[in-house]
């Protein structure tokens, strides 16, 4: 699939995920599911960056997960500079 | 042949062994190996392969490993899948949360799962399915070996890290403990690692599901 140079967005960066596709709910994948420490969290959105399943949303109330596609990788946990967000079991929630 | 009688051979057991994509994607394997190995040894008609379907090489992603044992000779020999297992493992405790462990089911079918926690916890998860469930057993295998992550082995290639070295042993007693599918004998002269499997043989925990009350 060849796209003209002239569509080609400025440094490849393309928009985040706009449509969903029911058979890829990647929800059921995860093993371990993040938490955030609000009261540590300096909104800094290195994890919002680094997510590559762009399951973590920004809001005015701060970050929040989307459970429905994170698949517990920690990527987040590892890139957070301050330690704000913890990977809990995920057989410890019962939603 | 419809495909629901597809599988209806008398003493034909079905094992469906559930996994977690490439950190698991062995124990899975050996599991289902170091058990047709050993009903082999004890002369039944078996076969063991993997689901590619579930695209193993991604991390995580649940992934499924089959076992047929039987006593005649096995004429279903061509179906990818195992449409009505009669036994269900799981590596890992999560998978009963949003993955459908349980589809087509047999009566009298034996949940094995590798986790900590009682079995009261884990049938909480359990949404569909359930009428035919028998028996829940848990063991902690995690405690008594290590899950041995390698590509060796993978896609029909030798395995040179052995079959039952990991917690793939451990679950494979706890089958064996619940369903007597094989001779326990049988089995410890095919796993590697015996002495996991010795103990999660002792250690295992087998509960009737009709003694479980559904909470709320």
């Amino acid at each position: 699939m060849s796209v003209p140079v002239k569509e080609v967005p400025f440094a490849g960066t393309v928009p985040s995920p706009q449509k969903e596709n029911e058979g890829m709910i990647t929800g059921s994948w995860r093993t371990r599911r993040p938490i955030l420490d609000c009261d540590k969290c300096t909104d800094c959105q290195i994890c919002w960056i680094s997510c590559p399943d762009s399951s973590i949303n920004l809001s005015d109330d701060g970050l929040t997960f989307n459970l429905k596609y994170c698949k517990g990788c920690g990527i987040c946990l590892e890139v957070c500079p301050v330690g704000a967000i913890s990977l809990v079991p995920e057989l410890d929630f019962e939603d | 042949m419809t495909s629901e009688k597809l599988f209806e051979e008398s003493g034909l057991k079905q094992i469906t062994v559930w996994a977690r994509g490439v950190y698991e994607n062995k124990e899975a394997r050996d599991v289902v190996v170091a058990l047709t190995e050993a009903a082999a040894q004890e002369g039944k008609y078996v076969q063991a392969w993997e689901n590619y379907v579930d695209l193993p090489d991604r991390i995580y992603v649940p992934v499924r490993a089959y076992g047929k044992i039987s006593d005649q000779e096995i004429e279903s020999r061509y179906v990818y899948e195992n449409e009505t297992p009669d036994i269900v493992a799981l590596t890992e405790e999560t998978l009963v949360k949003g993955v459908d462990i349980l589809a087509g089911i047999k009566p009298e079918t034996v949940l094995v799962v590798n986790t900590k926690r009682p079995a009261e916890y884990l049938y909480k998860f359990l949404k569909k399915g359930t009428e035919n469930l028998a028996k829940i057993v848990t063991v902690d295998a995690n405690s008594l070996a290590k899950s041995i992550i390698t590509l060796s082995g993978a896609e029909g290639a030798t395995d040179a890290s052995g079959i039952g070295k990991g917690i793939g042993a451990a679950l494979a007693a706890a089958i064996v403990k619940a369903t007597g599918i094989v001779r326990f004998e049988s089995l410890l002269k095919v796993v590697e690692n015996k002495n996991a499997a010795q103990k999660a043989f002792e250690k295992a925990v087998v509960v009737e599901v009709k003694t479980l009350v559904r909470a709320g």
